[in-house]
């Protein structure tokens, strides 16, 4: 069995078949498979300004833009393994930078609040068994974490929820949009297609206040009295409910509280990165935050999320790791990285790369560097390689570490 | 008559909403730069009543823009898309139109335009000017 990178589902049970020299792949979705069936193709080669070179060229060049740079931005990070995300903050410690992930604009918010103690959490493990009813509020995980229903949440049977998804378990969906996800609303389920996200929380707040709703008059008191049946249920919240919130996450919490007043309830962050809890992690032992923090300031702040580095001109050279910000940040910020040095490591072609000083080929971590990872739940995963390649995040990061 | 009116419409403010596609991921795993990955990403989603109301069809070609920037996509006619609006997939496209303000979800301008969809390559060299 091996562990599917694909997401923070993190699924551990992918069989992987390389029988005369091809791969079959039993278990995975369609994400996932992917990974797995297209590992060999659009792979990138080491580059230094645009122009192909040999690896140890490439290393070279980007050891010294690292050692030559005084502001470093070290980025991305999430889909990389706990063992190469330590050395990345290592260097980030040992050359007095910035450290940053995609969850500075994603879950890391919600990460963080549960880290401390300020939402109520549980493990997937915990869902299956107990949960009754299951929200999904801003998150579509049909596209998004595509197993996520059927191997923790809604489908499978559990200890304590033996009847499955027809009778043992609710399933609330909370989207601007009828998603594939809401589309399952059907017998015991509820979809509420909102516009606003803190209009429905102030709502749901009057119930439990044993007031009428300003809206959805009917369905927010049927999903409390749901609730209520239970000891366990649970809300998975994804970047919509983020966005929706608009910062106001005290009001969320309170919302949080005063739910678990009248039943338990218990929040999972639903982000899709497969190892962006495990950043959050190591960096909040650390140095007890989870992101957007100066090694020189010895802070976290606004002002050190990578995209705000950027905007600000804060960097002279980023070193990218398994992410692309060219096709996930807004155009105002990456485009910015053109005009500073970019060293991109990545397995495959990215448009970042494109655009970068240094291109470091690595390793698809999970398909051929092994390693772990830490589901969006913040339960350990191990990842064992099905092909072993010598040049991997690992190698790469000790590499650029050495000239610190 | 909506219907024969609306054809003559040449220029729309819609919601946008961005979202995760898995058919989109996968083609990623593809190649950024394949036709694969461009067809499902280069994409408009809209529902079929909004499309008919609207005069728009599956295929047409649709310039989307926003604080000047603007993107030609494809139309796909899809039940998930929002019942008021049109959906796009987290891409180089999406980001290229959005902002923190705005990042999962913006008001844009949608008009009928010509020639094929937007290639990320035009998006990138946007960047290097």
């Amino acid at each position: 069995m091996f562990t599917c990178p694909g997401c923070s589902c993190l699924c551990d049970d992918i069989v992987v078949g390389t029988e005369n020299g091809k791969i079959s792949i039993k278990n995975a979705c369609r994400r996932g498979a992917g990974i797995f069936l297209n590992y060999n193709t659009s792979r990138t080669k080491p580059k230094v300004n645009g122009k192909e070179t040999d690896f140890d060229k490439a290393l070279e060049k980007a050891q010294e833009l690292i050692q030559e740079s005084k502001n470093l931005a070290i980025y991305g990070l999430d889909t990389i393994t706990l063992e190469a995300q330590k050395i990345a903050i290592k260097l980030a410690e040992k050359k007095e930078a910035f450290i940053d992930d995609n969850s500075s604009f994603c879950l890391g918010d919600f990460v963080e609040m549960i880290l401390r103690g300020e939402l109520p959490t549980a493990t997937f493990d915990d869902v299956r068994d107990y949960a009754y009813v299951i929200v999904y509020w801003g998150v579509d995980p049909y596209h998004s974490l595509s197993r996520h229903l059927s191997r923790f949440s809604y489908y499978p049977r559990g200890k304590k929820r033996q009847r499955g998804y027809e009778e043992d378990r609710f399933l609330v969906v909370i989207d601007v949009r009828k998603t594939h996800t809401a589309m399952l609303c059907k017998k015991n389920a509820k979809f509420f297609e909102v516009q606003d996200d803190i209009e429905l929380i102030n709502a749901f707040n009057q119930v439990l206040d044993g007031k009428v709703p300003s809206i959805f008059t009917r369905d927010i008191p049927r999903v409390i009295k749901e609730m209520e049946k239970s000891d366990f249920n649970v809300i998975f919240g994804g970047l919509g409910l983020k966005y929706g919130l608009k910062g106001n996450y005290d009001l969320f919490k309170e919302f949080m509280r005063k739910f678990n007043t009248k039943t338990n309830v218990y929040f999972i962050p639903a982000g899709c990165h497969p190892n962006m809890r495990g950043f959050n992690e190591l960096m909040f032992e650390k140095t007890g935050n989870v992101n957007k923090y100066s090694f020189r300031d010895g802070k976290s702040s606004e002002d050190f999320a990578f995209y705000n580095l950027l905007k600000n001109d804060s960097i002279d050279t980023a070193l990218i790791i398994g992410t692309d910000p060219l096709n996930s940040l807004p155009f105002e910020y990456a485009k910015k990285l053109a005009k500073i040095n970019t060293i991109v490591v990545d397995p495959r072609m990215s448009f970042t790369s494109k655009i970068a000083s240094v291109v470091l080929p690595s390793a698809i971590s999970g398909v051929e560097a092994g390693g772990t990872m830490v589901r969006s739940d913040g339960v350990k995963v191990e990842l064992k390689p099905v092909f072993e390649r010598e040049i991997n995040d690992e190698f790469i990061l000790k590499r650029l570490l050495e000239v610190v | 008559m909506p219907l024969q009116l609306a054809k003559f419409l040449k220029k729309m403010t819609v919601d946008v909403v961005v979202g995760r596609s898995s058919f989109q991921a996968e083609a990623a795993d593809r190649g950024k730069f394949s036709e694969d990955f461009i067809e499902k990403s280069a994409v408009v989603y809209m529902k079929e009543d909004f499309a008919k109301i609207n005069g728009f069809k599956e295929g047409d070609i649709v310039k989307l823009t926003r604080k000047g920037k603007s993107i030609n996509l494809r139309v796909a006619i899809a039940d998930f898309a929002p019942n008021e609006g049109i959906f796009i997939p987290n891409s180089i496209y999406a980001s290229y139109l959005s902002d923190f303000d705005s990042f999962k979800r913006f008001k844009a301008s949608l008009e009928p335009a010509d020639g094929d969809v937007t290639k990320p390559e035009e998006i990138i060299q946007k960047m290097l000017k």
